[in-house]
């Protein structure tokens, strides 16, 4: 591997690493807007530029691969001046529009004016106006003003969902960024385009005027709209969540999220949750639920489990603890296919046809124990049961009018049909409001964090278990979420080694990839 | 913390007697100055009276408008970000046929938790909320007329809105420099 030297600090890095890249492991900031890391390099924006310790003239680092003996600086006095000198060059036409601008707090011109720019205005001559607030799809804004034409969106339209709708038109100052005559931003991408411009140009439509960035806080965790699991920051603040945004995981979802993951912040707070425990249509507390649960489940004699695939992987192993430890006769049984109502969307790039979070774990899990039934042994079985208890999952939705159960006992986030048809409704936390790990479509254990505290009553779901596990005799163990998922990997021969605590930002990919759905008629 | 060493007290001083009697005589000087020269009262007679107050005297707020009569404010924050005693609330919201596109659907401010230093003030890039109405009797009967809100504050300066603003209505040589006495305005109670 090259060694390259960046102000005198000697790294290195793999053959074919950019500069930027580079001068980021010796731990030095070069300031761009035109580079982005999953995105081709275009080079235009000249903000980049550094000194070749005895090169004949500056280049840009983005475009700089890195190879034995290079040696940059970055502190010289000409490299100080080249960047103060863009900045200028590019807030010459840029408007004042900060205080209404919702890119103000994580705007690149804010911040590298402040630290590179710093300069008096020599400004003379009106700037050029161009046509502000265009709507140019659902989901994004377009300011043509703020533009810096660093062409990143266009890339993007280019390179990732291949659509080719954002185009840089006319010349000089007068380029500005734009869409065909007529045409609308089709694909399921957009919000990404908010989140690469580096300016307040492109802006989201969901989020504008809702808060100032500033306010918000961070919290890494996992969209819970389908089966890719996409690395997520949820955006919170004082307990209300206010967008998701991607996080860069090259081994996932590079530095992009779909639209409709997006929208699912509405979810959140939405009217849909189920907020208090029901037992046969009187609301009660959650701890009284949960004693009517546990009698009602030694008393009947059919009684079915299903495990769910929208719940995280903790969940449903102390589902599993549960059930094999305190009710033998027990069937417990795993799901198929997609939650009606749920969009039914789906690409190649990242929007998968499962339209849960954690099939992938659920199916390991049901591996693990063995003796978990299919969907389609479910089909044939759950008119003879009792009782059926549920985990986030719309059985009944998905047996679209077929017959159901006796009762049913619902743990779940939101209202849908099962939680309708449940004689017993216990609420569940949000994937937001709580910590827990989930196992995407690649076979990757992620961890998703309590950003905010649960609505309502909602507990986890791994808590609730626990505590109906302590009512039916044995306790699975699992009331503490880094318990449940230590014994879950001390178990699971996939998952061995691995510790909650430690698990990484970036996901741990499990030793085999995700095994097959639990064989089926061998077990009914 | 180190306390500063008690200073010793002189012989006279702990004589005691000496300085109740020097008091005494600072108080009688002013009764008998007070008895022959009334115009040198220390004290006003508060309402019926009142101090002009300075120039830069940081009383309650007010927003301005833009000469179309939209408010300057378009909700950018600053004054909520900066404000110590966190009494700023704002609302944002798009003004559709707007070019200054955001505008404050709400602006209250909790003048029960305002310490008036004046940072919402200098924060503002608009210079849509200013502190020069020298009003200080922020005062109600209730904690939420305390809350004022945006047409509270827009409407200040009108003289129709804080009784105590009756004074500056009669005596207008010591009233701000925004402040409009209408005609309407100075009959109301």
């Amino acid at each position: 591997m090259p060694k390259v030297k960046i102000n005198d600090i000697e790294v290195e890095v793999p053959a074919g690493t950019n500069m930027i890249e580079a001068a980021a492991v010796a731990g030095v900031d070069i300031p761009h807007y035109c580079y982005h890391p999953n995105l081709s390099v275009a080079g235009n924006c000249r903000m980049c530029l550094v000194d070749i310790v005895g090169g004949r003239a500056p280049e840009i680092a983005c475009n700089m691969q890195a190879r034995d003996g290079l040696a940059i600086r970055t502190d010289t006095p000409a490299v100080k001046k080249m960047r103060q000198s863009v900045m200028e060059f590019m807030l010459v036409n840029h408007p004042l529009d900060c205080p209404i601008c919702d890119q103000s707090g994580e705007c690149r011109l804010q911040d590298y004016y402040m630290e590179h720019g710093d300069y008096d205005s020599r400004g003379v001559e009106e700037k050029v106006s161009k046509k502000k607030r265009q709507d140019i799809g659902d989901k994004i804004v377009l300011d043509a003003e703020r533009c810096v034409e660093c062409s990143r969106c266009v890339r993007f339209g280019d390179e990732v969902t291949g659509t080719g709708d954002l185009r840089l038109m006319n010349r000089g100052d007068h380029t500005e960024i734009g869409m065909f005559p007529g045409e609308r931003l089709q694909h399921h991408y957009q919000g990404n385009l908010a989140d690469i411009c580096p300016v307040g140009a492109l802006t989201n439509r969901d989020f504008r005027f809702q808060r100032r960035v500033w306010y918000l806080k961070q919290t890494a965790s996992i969209c819970s709209g389908c089966a890719t699991g996409c690395n997520i920051q949820v955006c919170h603040q004082e307990g209300e969540v206010f967008r998701y945004l991607p996080r860069r995981n090259d081994a996932v979802n590079k530095s992009w999220m779909c639209d409709e993951g997006r929208e699912q912040v509405a979810g959140i707070s939405g009217l849909k949750r189920i907020l208090r425990s029901r037992v046969d249509g009187k609301t009660v507390d959650t701890e009284a639920a949960l004693i009517a649960l546990a009698a009602r489940l030694k008393s009947a004699t059919h009684v079915g489990v299903v495990l769910g695939s929208q719940a995280t992987n903790e969940a449903n192993w102390a589902l599993l603890q549960t059930v094999r430890k305190n009710l033998k006769s027990a069937r417990i049984f795993v799901t198929a296919g997609n939650d009606p109502g749920s969009f039914e969307y789906a690409d190649k790039l990242l929007v998968d046809t499962d339209k849960n979070p954690n099939s992938a774990g659920v199916d390991l899990l049901a591996a693990f124990d063995g003796q978990v039934e299919s969907w389609e042994a479910f089909g044939s079985a759950v008119a003879d049961l009792d009782l059926l208890l549920v985990l986030e999952d719309d059985v009944v939705g998905r047996l679209a009018g077929r017959r159901t159960a006796a009762a049913i006992a619902y743990l779940g986030v939101s209202r849908n049909a099962t939680s309708e048809a449940g004689s017993i409704v216990v609420p569940v936390c949000h994937p937001v409001e709580m910590d827990g790990s989930y196992v995407n479509r690649q076979g990757r254990v992620q961890r998703i964090r309590r950003a905010v505290n649960a609505a309502g009553d909602a507990l986890p779901a791994w808590l609730i278990v626990d505590r109906l596990g302590a009512k039916l005799g044995v306790a699975p163990g699992t009331g503490m979420v880094a318990a449940a998922f230590n014994s879950m990997a001390r178990a699971v021969p996939q998952m061995r080694g691995l510790e909650f605590k430690t698990l990484s930002e970036a996901g741990q990919q499990l030793i085999v990839e995700t095994a097959p759905v639990a064989p089926t008629e061998a077990t009914v | 913390m180190a306390m500063p060493a008690a200073r010793k007290m002189t012989s006279l001083e702990s004589i005691y007697l000496v300085e109740l009697f020097k008091g005494l005589a600072l108080t009688m000087g002013h009764v008998v100055k007070n008895l022959f020269d009334q115009n040198r009262f220390v004290t006003i007679e508060y309402p019926d009276v009142r101090k002009t107050m300075a120039e830069r005297y940081r009383g309650a707020h007010r927003l301005l408008l833009r000469p179309d009569g939209k408010v300057k404010c378009v909700a950018c924050m600053c004054c909520p970000t900066i404000c110590p005693a966190k009494c700023i609330t704002i609302i944002a919201g798009e003004a559709p046929d707007d070019p200054a596109e955001k505008f404050p659907v709400e602006f209250d401010i909790d003048m029960l938790r305002c310490i008036f230093c004046g940072f919402c003030v200098e924060a503002c890039p608009k210079d849509a909320i200013r502190m020069d109405t020298r009003i200080y009797e922020v005062n109600a009967y209730t904690r939420q007329a305390l809350i004022h809100n945006k047409t509270y504050m827009v409407n200040l300066m009108d003289g129709i809105k804080p009784p105590a603003e009756e004074f500056y209505r009669l005596n207008p040589e010591s009233a701000p420099a925004g402040f409009v006495s209408s005609p309407s305005a100075s009959g109301a109670p």
